[in-house]
């Protein structure tokens, strides 16, 4: 088996790995490095009943042994100071506020009592709201932040302080991959400065006990819901919500007594003797691991009753409401039902040990866990994608954002796994395919299969398809920027066994991020990204805002314009321009490559032409595209590249160094951090000392302000810090500066003023912001519409005698094709 | 006969400038002179006001975190 990917060689490897070390101390979550049946994953053939109860019964030993050791290191430091520290749920009588207690309002704990030992111990837990304030400089701290990142959410991780919180969700997830709620609640008072309050230990109580006891099946493309008690099914049937949910469906329900129809496991499942193992084994794993008691329940039948497919997300939701979870979790290889897709890793596909902790949460027990990764851009998402549809070797559905991204899935899962040509199909506008045999791979957009409108025959056609099919995996990329309206659409048509939801940025502007828990589920693991730029996975990026002061006349007209002509006045503001053009200057000097933004298509070509830089927007043919970007790769006399929004996803440039941006939309903290990506994964990061620039061009005293703030914010909590240049030294002496006199200055905003509102507007493209707005909303911005300009009737009936000089010269035309042969010889030795 | 009004003199930058020029123009009779690109005169009684004003108006352009929760 060349193909095969040695998991315990890499984990081996890992355990060298201090990070990887300290997590087995705290967690068993890494059961994919210990399980001895996960190294043989790849043989689906080795998948009889004896070999799973063996893996069963090694990981409860497993699980006892982790806990054992975990109950030493705890007792070891046994809390003899216990009786020294009073706990006062509300403010003590004889408490005094200090001085800067105001400060903190509602959120002064200074009336907690620290552990007289409290310097050793690096965090802080917060009464109200169960926020942990962790200290990343103390010894313990790696040790703490595996923990942390197992039960809690990352909030914000800058150098020296981080902070995380402990949410329902973040508590499941911990649960689902083993931990034990006694020891969740042991390990965090031992890291504590202060005692744990008891509202905390009781909402920790009460989100986990429950976990796990309720699960959600697809079988034969229907949803059951099962359980290993009957009784908290009763409980849910006559749940006001849940009851009429249920679909009767006439050949396994038994009508016992009128309310309460439960279906008998061996009418359920007809599938025979196979079946019941399979749920004894998963509840045996899930259960068994938490108490012995639960031991007797898993040899009873498993009682389910049925749900419609549109029903799913209300139960969910309902379950959750009533403190009864759903789990769902995908057997994918006691899952004879499917057919298996032959589909294996290349031997020379190599997984960073990042990657590799990301599946091992996943695949934590040998199932399959709903979920969301999220890695940096540039930290090579679409390989864990990849990596995870080679573990499950199902059917797999991959729904992305653009069709860009849709060839670029599928090209990268031809690159680096050995699934064949035919099986893997494309589903676009543009291409309606199918695969024939009966299992492959299906890459779409989100649009393409939630459309409800009217459909062409064809796309009909490969629609009822999709639908038809029971799907061992669905893969959802950049699941942050789809409405939940059109992504529950794609999650209730097309039946998946399990969902991978992959992301960069966690983050939505509209704050519906919290119905993703229910869509897909949980997240399961959230990189550092200064700890991946430290281990050099990620580039080092300098990040610096540049406040450009407004001239006088720019500004006075900027009060008195509307808000949209504002937007233009202080994009086209020269000071700015001339910021960028000294910046350009600067970093083409010092050999790097650039890259500037702007998402404004007027200032793009304004500046790009100004310039005398190639320039790519939306309608740029692609031809006129692959020759602009190959001559910035290669050629060394291009170094300067201008992208509207275009490039913020779909164009991959290795080599860019440095990146400026002039123009943004709006408070996007999402597209900051896209940006940022471009220059992540520079091709140099590895050099020594090697940094990468990232700047954002601002205009001092305007709304930009505000929107450059809030894009800052996402990044601000991943750790970076964003330098402030107020004033760039040496630019007054550029030569050749642009509008350095005031009356090219006037003659820019005469130019500015004269423009059209839209011209303020955005770009519309095949992109994230436009693939989902509204069509109405779509067309208004496609629709063209009356320009005004200033002249007599003779000059615009040509009445008058005019000439045409071409002053700024369209760069991207000058660049020429090199003959491939040339290109050949001439690009590789380049390289070298 | 020649009279005297006190007045303040005012440096800033050339945004503020024009941000109390437009201050000026809703309310008259804050700014004696405008001197030159970054300095102004105005009245003394009205330093307080255009400080408010300036505040209000700049702090549009501040983003606050804390506003959203």
């Amino acid at each position: 088996m060349t193909g095969r990917v040695d998991y315990r060689k890499l984990a081996g490897h890992d355990d060298s790995d201090d990070e990887f070390r300290y997590e087995d101390d705290f967690l068993k979550d890494d059961d994919l490095d210990r399980d001895p049946s996960f190294g043989t994953r790849r043989k689906p053939k080795r998948k009889a009943p004896p070999s799973s109860t063996d893996g069963n019964a090694s990981k409860k030993t497993k699980a006892k042994a982790t806990v054992e050791i975990l109950k030493q290191r705890l007792s070891d430091d046994e809390f003899a100071d216990e009786d020294m520290i009073t706990l006062t749920p509300q403010l003590p009588d004889g408490y005094v506020p200090d001085v800067v207690s105001q400060a903190f309002g509602a959120a002064d704990f200074s009336y907690l009592k620290l552990k007289p030992d409290h310097f050793s111990r690096p965090i802080w837990i917060s009464p109200k709201d169960g926020r942990i304030i962790l200290e990343s400089f103390s010894p313990l701290a790696e040790q703490a932040q595996d923990f942390l990142i197992t039960i809690a959410e990352p909030i914000s991780r800058p150098s020296h302080i981080h902070e995380y919180k402990i949410t329902v969700y973040s508590l499941y997830a911990a649960v689902s991959v083993g931990v034990q709620t006694e020891d969740i609640i042991l390990v965090l008072n031992r890291l504590s400065k202060v005692p744990v309050h008891q509202e905390i230990i009781s909402f920790i109580r009460e989100a986990t006990v429950s976990y796990g006891k309720v699960k959600l099946v697809l079988k034969h493309n229907r949803y059951f819901v099962e359980s290993t008690q009957a009784d908290i099914l009763q409980m849910l049937l006559k749940d006001e919500v849940i009851g009429p949910l249920r679909t009767l469906s006439s050949e396994n329900t038994v009508a016992s007594n009128g309310l309460i129809s439960l279906a008998a496991p061996t009418g359920e499942l007809e599938n025979g003797g196979k079946e019941p193992q399979k749920s004894e084994d998963i509840f045996a794993s899930i259960i068994g691991k938490r108490s012995e008691e639960d031991e007797e329940d898993d040899l009873d039948a498993v009682h389910s009753f049925e749900i419609a497919n549109e029903s799913v997300e209300a139960v969910k939701k309902r379950c959750h409401e009533i403190d009864y979870p759903v789990l769902e979790e995908y057997d994918f290889r006691n899952d004879e039902r499917n057919p298996i897709l032959d589909i294996d890793l290349k031997p020379s596909t190599q997984i960073r040990p990042y990657q590799e902790k990301s599946l091992s949460k996943m695949f934590g027990n040998g199932r399959a866990r709903s979920g969301i990764i999220v890695l940096p851009c540039g930290a090579g998402k679409t390989l864990v994608g990849i990596t995870a549809a080679c573990t499950i070797k199902k059917s797999v559905i991959v729904l992305c954002t653009s069709s860009v991204s849709v060839m670029q899935w599928r090209q990268q899962f031809l690159q680096w796994c050995t699934i064949q040509h035919e099986n893997v199909a494309v589903f676009t506008s543009e291409n309606k395919e199918m695969f024939t045999s009966d299992s492959g791979l299906v890459v779409s957009t989100y649009s393409m299969v939630a459309n409800t409108r009217n459909r062409s025959h064809d796309s009909q056609k490969v629609m009822d398809f999709l639908t038809s099919r029971e799907w061992g995996f669905i893969i959802l990329d950049e699941v942050h920027v789809v409405p939940a309206a059109m992504f529950r659409r794609v999650v209730t048509t097309i039946a998946a066994h399990a969902k991978l939801g992959l992301t960069a940025t966690l983050v939505r502007e509209d704050d519906k991020i919290g119905d993703l828990n229910f869509l897909i589920g949980p997240k399961l693991y959230e990189a550092n990204w200064m700890d991946l730029a430290q281990k050099g996975h990620i580039a080092n990026v300098q990040c610096a805002e540049v406040w450009c002061p407004m001239t006088s006349e720019f500004y006075q007209e900027y009060l008195r314009e509307s808000a949209r002509k504002r937007m233009l006045l202080y994009i086209m503001n020269p000071t700015k321009f001339q910021a960028c053009q000294f910046l350009i200057h600067f970093h083409e000097k010092r050999g790097d490559k650039i890259i500037v933004f702007s998402d404004n298509v007027y200032a793009l070509q304004e500046y790009a032409l100004k310039l005398g830089k190639p320039f790519i927007y939306g309608s740029t043919p692609q031809q006129e595209r692959m020759k602009i970007l190959q001559n910035f790769q290669h050629n060394d006399q291009v170094n300067t590249i201008f992208l509207s929004k275009v490039g913020d996803t779909s164009i991959d440039l290795p080599e860019a160094t440095c990146l400026i941006q002039i123009s943004s939309h709006y408070g996007s903290r999402r597209q900051e951090a896209q940006r940022l990506g471009r220059i992540l994964r520079a091709k140099r990061r590895n050099d020594e000392g090697f940094n990468a620039f990232f700047y954002s061009l601002v205009s001092k005293d305007t709304q930009e302000m505000y929107y450059s703030t809030k894009r800052q914010a996402f990044l601000v909590d991943q750790g970076y810090a964003f330098k402030v240049i107020t004033h760039l030294n040496g630019m007054e002496q550029l030569p050749n500066l642009a509008y350095a006199s005031p009356k090219e200055r006037r003659e820019l905003l005469q130019q500015v003023l004269l423009k059209n509102e839209d011209a303020a507007g955005v770009e519309i493209g095949d992109d994230v912001d436009t693939n989902f707005i509204s069509n109405e909303r779509r067309q208004k911005y496609e629709q063209s519409q009356a320009t005004r300009s200033a002249g007599s009737l003779a000059s615009i009936a040509g009445g008058e005698d005019m000439a045409y000089v071409e002053y700024s010269k369209n760069k991207n035309k000058e660049l020429r094709e090199h003959n491939p042969i040339i290109q050949k010889m001439y690009y590789q030795k380049q390289k070298k | 006969m020649p009279t005297a009004t006190k007045g303040v003199l005012v440096q800033c930058d050339p945004s503020i400038r024009a941000l109390i020029l437009q201050i000026d123009s809703k309310a008259p009779g804050i700014v004696l002179d405008e001197l030159d690109e970054t300095h102004l005169l105005i009245k003394q009684d009205q330093v307080m006001n255009v400080k408010n004003e300036l505040n209000k108006l700049l702090s549009k352009n501040i983003y606050n975190p804390f506003d959203e929760q």
